[in-house]
């Protein structure tokens, strides 16, 4: 399992489709998670935070009552959040690069589009865990650094010098709307 | 950490990585093949568990005709959703393509109440069709058309309403 101890990871799943959760946790397992604790709602999540104590979140977006959007914000900038620094995988059906850039935005550390692939997943776990991006914080916006690649291979100007908002070097530019 | 001007860069400690050990990097395509081999045994349960999502947006789509409401178009954008993100797992990708369109038509009309509940109800009726049919080819040539249609009926729908999102 390239070498990662996995059963040391905690894990919280949050989705409100019980079908979702299951399906996820099973991958979680046969990668070898034994820590995994699963949360049906945004609510539920954000009641069990402390105690459950994650590592890492997968989190659902569409979801009644308090959204996956919501529920990051919240983690992000609420001073009742135990960690505002946890990594959070955002799971979704929503595909349009705007819903990424929402994501993204609101503080996610990585996307990961339905429907699930078993790469896929293991591929946002590693991202967090092997290479975790820097945190920013501004007047607008506290959350994992929104350039994918490490700040120290760009050599581009800087253009974030005099803005509190961090460039977008990994999408495509806005479409005219 | 680091201040650039208006915004700080913090880089946190990576406790993960001392948690979990030194990796080898990449992916292990051992990890890829146990896991695909979990979502195998549990293929036997994904017609159920489809059936299961169909019931609750039959169920979601009755409350909205009933009160076309911000409260049941949620409900029922949300069940939506959630079919067009999992029938692709569950081997009815049609069936995705059918909710996916749904979803953009329920998301793209800011007014419930101009939302053509004809539209949504041949959608619903669509994805009931091709799970009782187990239409699981993307190539079965009358549900392709079906769907191209709905597609194309919330691509004027939206125009109409002035979305295009």
């Amino acid at each position: 399992m390239s070498g990662l101890r996995f059963d040391r990871l905690r894990i919280l799943v949050v989705d409100d489709n019980q079908h979702m959760r299951k399906l996820v946790v099973t991958i979680l397992q046969a990668f070898g998670c034994t820590q995994i604790i699963e949360a049906i709602d945004g609510e539920h999540a954000w009641s069990v935070l402390n105690d459950a104590n994650p590592d890492v979140i997968l989190l659902d977006w569409q979801m009644a009552g308090m959204t996956g959007l919501e529920f990051v914000k919240k983690v992000r900038t609420d001073p009742a959040s135990p960690n505002p620094f946890m990594p959070i995988i955002m799971l979704t059906g929503h595909t349009h690069i705007n819903h990424v850039r929402m994501a993204r935005d609101a503080g996610a550390n990585e996307f990961l589009a339905k429907p699930v692939s078993v790469k896929a997943v293991l591929s946002r776990l590693m991202a967090v865990i092997e290479h975790p991006r820097p945190f920013v914080r501004s007047k607008s916006y506290f959350g994992p650094c929104r350039r994918r690649r490490p700040m120290d291979e760009y050599s581009g100007p800087e253009r974030r010098a005099n803005d509190d908002v961090a460039v977008l070097d990994d999408l495509p530019p806005r479409k005219q709307q | 950490m680091r201040e650039q001007n208006n915004a700080e860069l913090i880089v946190p400690p990576n406790t993960l990585k001392a948690k979990l050990g030194i990796g080898t990097g990449g992916i292990d395509p051992e990890a890829i093949k146990r896991a695909e081999k979990a979502m195998e045994g549990l293929k036997s349960e994904f017609s159920d568990w489809l059936a299961k999502d169909i019931i609750h947006l039959n169920d979601a789509f009755a409350a909205f005709k009933n009160e076309s409401n911000s409260h049941n178009a949620s409900i029922l954008f949300r069940a939506a959703h959630d079919i067009k993100g999992q029938a692709t797992t569950f081997e009815y990708p049609l069936i995705a393509r059918v909710a996916a369109s749904l979803s953009k038509l329920m998301e793209g009309l800011k007014s419930r109440e101009t939302t053509p509940v004809a539209l949504v109800e041949a959608h619903v009726e669509a994805i009931h069709v091709i799970h009782r049919d187990k239409i699981k080819d993307t190539s079965d040539l009358t549900a392709l058309t079906l769907v191209e249609a709905l597609e194309g009926r919330v691509v004027k729908a939206l125009a109409r309403a002035g979305q295009t999102f």
